[in-house]
Protein backbone atom coordinates (compact mmCIF):
# COMPACT_ATOMS: atom_id res chain seq x y z
CA UNK A 1 0.00 0.00 0.00
CA UNK A 2 2.74 2.48 1.11
CA UNK A 3 5.14 2.02 -2.22
CA UNK A 4 1.99 2.18 -4.22
CA UNK A 5 0.79 5.43 -2.55
CA UNK A 6 3.46 7.16 -2.22
CA UNK A 7 4.00 6.50 -6.05
CA UNK A 8 0.78 7.89 -7.33
CA UNK A 9 1.71 10.81 -4.86
CA UNK A 10 5.23 11.29 -6.73
CA UNK A 11 3.15 11.19 -10.18
CA UNK A 12 1.31 14.05 -8.73
CA UNK A 13 1.71 17.25 -11.19
CA UNK A 14 0.79 19.73 -8.15
CA UNK A 15 4.38 20.33 -5.93
CA UNK A 16 2.74 21.67 -2.17
CA UNK A 17 3.42 25.40 -1.78
CA UNK A 18 6.09 26.69 -0.01
CA UNK A 19 6.13 25.64 3.91
CA UNK A 20 4.06 22.71 3.33
CA UNK A 21 7.01 20.45 4.18
CA UNK A 22 7.48 22.91 7.58
CA UNK A 23 4.05 22.55 8.51
CA UNK A 24 4.14 18.69 8.22
CA UNK A 25 7.01 18.75 10.16
CA UNK A 26 5.41 21.12 13.15
CA UNK A 27 2.05 20.03 13.14
CA UNK A 28 2.15 15.91 12.22
CA UNK A 29 4.97 14.50 13.05
CA UNK A 30 5.07 15.07 16.83
CA UNK A 31 1.76 13.69 16.72
CA UNK A 32 3.00 9.94 15.21
CA UNK A 33 3.14 7.76 18.53
CA UNK A 34 -0.45 8.96 19.45
CA UNK A 35 -1.34 8.16 16.45
CA UNK A 36 0.11 4.84 16.17
CA UNK A 37 -1.21 4.00 19.46
CA UNK A 38 -4.67 5.08 18.45
CA UNK A 39 -4.25 3.22 15.29
CA UNK A 40 -3.63 -0.03 17.24
CA UNK A 41 -6.91 0.06 19.10
CA UNK A 42 -8.86 0.92 16.17
CA UNK A 43 -7.40 -2.09 14.16
CA UNK A 44 -6.09 -4.35 17.08
CA UNK A 45 -3.33 -5.46 14.60
CA UNK A 46 0.30 -4.13 14.41
CA UNK A 47 0.58 -4.12 10.71
CA UNK A 48 -2.81 -2.71 10.14
CA UNK A 49 -2.17 -0.06 12.73
CA UNK A 50 0.94 0.72 10.75
CA UNK A 51 -0.82 0.70 7.48
CA UNK A 52 -3.32 3.26 8.84
CA UNK A 53 -0.78 5.39 10.19
CA UNK A 54 0.96 5.97 6.89
CA UNK A 55 -2.55 6.44 5.07
CA UNK A 56 -3.16 9.15 7.29
CA UNK A 57 0.09 10.91 7.06
CA UNK A 58 -0.52 10.75 3.24
CA UNK A 59 -3.66 12.43 3.64
CA UNK A 60 -2.52 14.85 5.95
CA UNK A 61 0.69 15.74 3.70
CA UNK A 62 -1.97 16.41 0.93
CA UNK A 63 -4.49 18.75 3.16
CA UNK A 64 -1.97 20.59 5.54
CA UNK A 65 -2.05 23.68 3.04
CA UNK A 66 -6.02 23.79 3.96
CA UNK A 67 -5.40 23.39 7.69
CA UNK A 68 -5.86 26.02 9.99
CA UNK A 69 -3.79 24.95 12.43
CA UNK A 70 -5.61 24.60 15.87
CA UNK A 71 -5.88 21.35 17.11
CA UNK A 72 -3.56 18.95 14.67
CA UNK A 73 -4.18 16.33 17.08
CA UNK A 74 -8.53 16.52 16.53
CA UNK A 75 -7.55 17.39 12.81
CA UNK A 76 -5.19 14.08 12.51
CA UNK A 77 -7.73 11.73 14.16
CA UNK A 78 -10.30 13.23 11.86
CA UNK A 79 -8.38 11.74 8.97
CA UNK A 80 -7.57 9.04 10.39
CA UNK A 81 -10.83 7.59 11.19
CA UNK A 82 -11.92 8.56 7.67
CA UNK A 83 -8.95 6.53 5.97
CA UNK A 84 -10.21 3.37 8.14
CA UNK A 85 -13.87 4.04 7.31
CA UNK A 86 -12.26 3.99 3.82
CA UNK A 87 -9.86 0.62 4.32
CA UNK A 88 -13.02 -1.08 6.04
CA UNK A 89 -15.20 -0.09 2.74
CA UNK A 90 -12.41 -1.31 0.34
CA UNK A 91 -12.26 -5.04 2.01
CA UNK A 92 -16.24 -5.12 3.22
CA UNK A 93 -18.45 -3.00 1.58
CA UNK A 94 -21.75 -4.67 2.17
CA UNK A 95 -21.05 -3.45 6.27
CA UNK A 96 -20.96 0.19 5.42
CA UNK A 97 -24.27 0.92 6.61
CA UNK A 98 -22.94 2.09 9.96
CA UNK A 99 -19.19 3.22 10.15
CA UNK A 100 -19.02 2.46 14.19
CA UNK A 101 -20.67 -1.09 13.78
CA UNK A 102 -18.23 -2.09 10.81
CA UNK A 103 -14.96 -0.55 12.82
CA UNK A 104 -16.23 -3.09 15.92
CA UNK A 105 -17.22 -6.12 13.37
CA UNK A 106 -14.03 -5.73 11.67
CA UNK A 107 -12.12 -5.03 15.03
CA UNK A 108 -14.24 -8.30 16.39
CA UNK A 109 -12.89 -10.32 13.58
CA UNK A 110 -9.18 -9.26 13.41
CA UNK A 111 -8.30 -11.77 16.13
CA UNK A 112 -8.20 -14.73 13.67
CA UNK A 113 -5.74 -12.56 11.92
CA UNK A 114 -3.55 -11.21 14.42
CA UNK A 115 0.18 -11.86 14.09
CA UNK A 116 2.48 -13.27 16.69
CA UNK A 117 2.95 -9.99 18.52
CA UNK A 118 -0.36 -9.27 19.05
CA UNK A 119 -1.20 -13.22 20.39
CA UNK A 120 2.34 -12.60 22.85
CA UNK A 121 0.82 -9.31 23.62
CA UNK A 122 -2.52 -10.88 24.63
CA UNK A 123 -0.44 -13.39 26.85
CA UNK A 124 0.72 -11.11 29.05
CA UNK A 125 -2.56 -10.05 30.28
CA UNK A 126 -2.63 -11.58 33.54
CA UNK A 127 -3.54 -8.53 35.90
CA UNK A 128 -6.54 -8.11 36.87
CA UNK A 129 -7.01 -4.91 35.51
CA UNK A 130 -6.13 -6.35 32.12
CA UNK A 131 -8.29 -9.09 32.46
CA UNK A 132 -11.39 -6.70 32.99
CA UNK A 133 -10.59 -4.23 30.12
CA UNK A 134 -10.08 -6.96 27.87
CA UNK A 135 -13.43 -8.44 29.15
CA UNK A 136 -15.50 -5.40 27.74
CA UNK A 137 -17.32 -5.15 24.81
CA UNK A 138 -15.26 -3.80 21.89
CA UNK A 139 -16.97 -0.21 21.95
CA UNK A 140 -16.13 0.57 25.27
CA UNK A 141 -12.94 -1.09 25.58
CA UNK A 142 -11.99 1.01 22.71
CA UNK A 143 -12.87 4.27 24.24
CA UNK A 144 -11.33 3.17 27.88
CA UNK A 145 -8.27 2.47 25.38
CA UNK A 146 -8.22 6.11 23.82
CA UNK A 147 -8.86 7.83 27.13
CA UNK A 148 -7.40 6.16 29.81
CA UNK A 149 -4.47 4.26 28.55
CA UNK A 150 -3.78 6.88 25.78
CA UNK A 151 -4.90 10.29 27.46
CA UNK A 152 -6.70 11.37 24.71
CA UNK A 153 -8.95 14.24 25.64
CA UNK A 154 -13.12 13.36 24.89
CA UNK A 155 -13.89 15.53 21.84
CA UNK A 156 -10.24 13.67 20.50
CA UNK A 157 -11.86 10.66 21.01
CA UNK A 158 -15.00 11.10 19.65
CA UNK A 159 -12.74 12.35 16.53
CA UNK A 160 -11.21 9.18 16.28
CA UNK A 161 -13.88 7.05 16.89
CA UNK A 162 -17.16 9.02 14.67
CA UNK A 163 -19.27 9.51 17.70
CA UNK A 164 -20.31 12.67 19.20
CA UNK A 165 -18.69 13.69 22.59
CA UNK A 166 -21.76 12.73 24.97
CA UNK A 167 -21.30 8.79 23.52
CA UNK A 168 -17.53 9.03 24.56
CA UNK A 169 -18.68 9.85 28.36
CA UNK A 170 -21.43 7.06 28.37
CA UNK A 171 -19.48 4.34 26.78
CA UNK A 172 -16.70 5.46 29.23
CA UNK A 173 -18.46 5.88 32.05
CA UNK A 174 -20.71 2.49 32.09
CA UNK A 175 -17.33 0.75 31.11
CA UNK A 176 -15.46 2.09 34.36
CA UNK A 177 -18.18 0.37 36.14
CA UNK A 178 -18.13 -2.82 34.41
CA UNK A 179 -14.33 -2.24 35.29
CA UNK A 180 -14.89 -2.01 38.63
CA UNK A 181 -17.86 -4.38 38.79
CA UNK A 182 -15.17 -7.20 37.91
CA UNK A 183 -12.46 -6.01 40.06
CA UNK A 184 -14.56 -6.88 42.47
CA UNK A 185 -15.87 -9.96 41.37
CA UNK A 186 -12.12 -11.19 41.25
CA UNK A 187 -11.86 -9.92 44.76
CA UNK A 188 -14.73 -12.20 45.97
CA UNK A 189 -13.56 -15.12 43.98
CA UNK A 190 -10.07 -14.79 45.82
CA UNK A 191 -11.73 -15.52 49.33
CA UNK B 1 -24.02 15.40 56.14
CA UNK B 2 -21.48 17.99 55.23
CA UNK B 3 -22.71 21.63 54.41
CA UNK B 4 -21.98 21.40 50.18
CA UNK B 5 -23.48 23.15 47.60
CA UNK B 6 -23.47 19.92 45.56
CA UNK B 7 -25.62 16.88 46.36
CA UNK B 8 -24.10 13.45 46.23
CA UNK B 9 -26.54 12.66 43.24
CA UNK B 10 -25.03 15.37 41.17
CA UNK B 11 -21.76 14.74 42.24
CA UNK B 12 -22.05 11.07 41.61
CA UNK B 13 -23.24 12.14 37.80
CA UNK B 14 -20.38 14.04 37.23
CA UNK B 15 -17.84 12.47 38.96
CA UNK B 16 -16.12 10.50 36.22
CA UNK B 17 -15.91 13.53 33.62
CA UNK B 18 -15.02 15.45 37.23
CA UNK B 19 -11.81 12.86 37.53
CA UNK B 20 -11.07 13.17 33.90
CA UNK B 21 -10.75 16.86 33.89
CA UNK B 22 -13.43 17.42 31.85
CA UNK B 23 -15.47 20.11 33.65
CA UNK B 24 -15.58 23.34 33.58
CA UNK B 25 -13.61 25.24 36.82
CA UNK B 26 -16.52 26.55 38.86
CA UNK B 27 -17.68 22.88 38.60
CA UNK B 28 -13.92 20.90 39.60
CA UNK B 29 -14.21 23.25 42.25
CA UNK B 30 -18.03 22.25 43.43
CA UNK B 31 -17.15 18.80 43.32
CA UNK B 32 -13.54 18.80 45.07
CA UNK B 33 -14.94 20.87 47.74
CA UNK B 34 -17.95 18.01 48.26
CA UNK B 35 -15.47 15.47 47.86
CA UNK B 36 -12.79 17.16 50.73
CA UNK B 37 -16.22 17.05 53.35
CA UNK B 38 -18.21 14.26 51.93
CA UNK B 39 -16.65 10.25 53.30
CA UNK B 40 -18.91 8.15 51.07
CA UNK B 41 -18.37 10.66 47.84
CA UNK B 42 -15.04 10.70 48.49
CA UNK B 43 -14.38 6.93 48.71
CA UNK B 44 -16.65 6.55 45.35
CA UNK B 45 -13.95 9.18 44.12
CA UNK B 46 -10.45 7.03 45.18
CA UNK B 47 -11.89 3.90 43.55
CA UNK B 48 -12.51 5.24 40.44
CA UNK B 49 -9.00 6.83 40.47
CA UNK B 50 -7.57 3.97 41.56
CA UNK B 51 -8.69 2.32 38.40
CA UNK B 52 -7.78 5.17 36.35
CA UNK B 53 -4.29 4.76 37.28
CA UNK B 54 -3.88 1.45 36.90
CA UNK B 55 -5.07 1.62 33.41
CA UNK B 56 -1.94 4.29 32.58
CA UNK B 57 -0.36 2.23 34.02
CA UNK B 58 -0.67 -0.83 32.25
CA UNK B 59 -0.17 1.27 28.71
CA UNK B 60 2.27 -1.14 26.64
CA UNK B 61 5.64 0.72 25.08
CA UNK B 62 5.11 1.43 21.67
CA UNK B 63 7.08 -0.70 18.90
CA UNK B 64 9.98 1.03 18.53
CA UNK B 65 10.88 -0.19 14.86
CA UNK B 66 7.32 0.54 13.67
CA UNK B 67 7.52 3.86 15.32
CA UNK B 68 11.04 4.60 13.36
CA UNK B 69 9.25 2.85 10.18
CA UNK B 70 6.87 5.86 10.58
CA UNK B 71 8.91 8.59 11.10
CA UNK B 72 11.33 7.52 7.76
CA UNK B 73 7.67 6.98 6.09
CA UNK B 74 7.18 10.95 6.95
CA UNK B 75 10.53 11.78 5.52
CA UNK B 76 9.68 9.75 2.54
CA UNK B 77 6.54 11.88 1.71
CA UNK B 78 7.97 14.99 2.15
CA UNK B 79 11.47 13.80 -0.41
CA UNK B 80 8.81 12.82 -3.07
CA UNK B 81 6.98 15.77 -2.96
CA UNK B 82 10.06 18.05 -3.38
CA UNK B 83 10.98 15.54 -6.26
CA UNK B 84 7.98 16.67 -7.68
CA UNK B 85 8.89 20.31 -6.94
Amino acid sequence: MSAASLATMSADPMPGPPGQDARFEAYVVPELEILYRVAQSITRNPTDAEDLVQDTLIRAYRAIERFDGRYPRAWLLTIMRNAQINRVRRKRPELMRDPDETMARVADESPDGADAESQLMDQEFEAPIEDALAALPEKFRKVVELVDLNQLSYQEAADALGIPVGTVMSRLHRARRNIRQHLEASRIEEI
Amino acid sequence: MPNKTMSCRDVALRLQTYLDGELDQDRMDSIERHLAACVDCGLEAEVFTSIKNDLASHVKPVNSAALQRLRDFSNQIASAAEADG
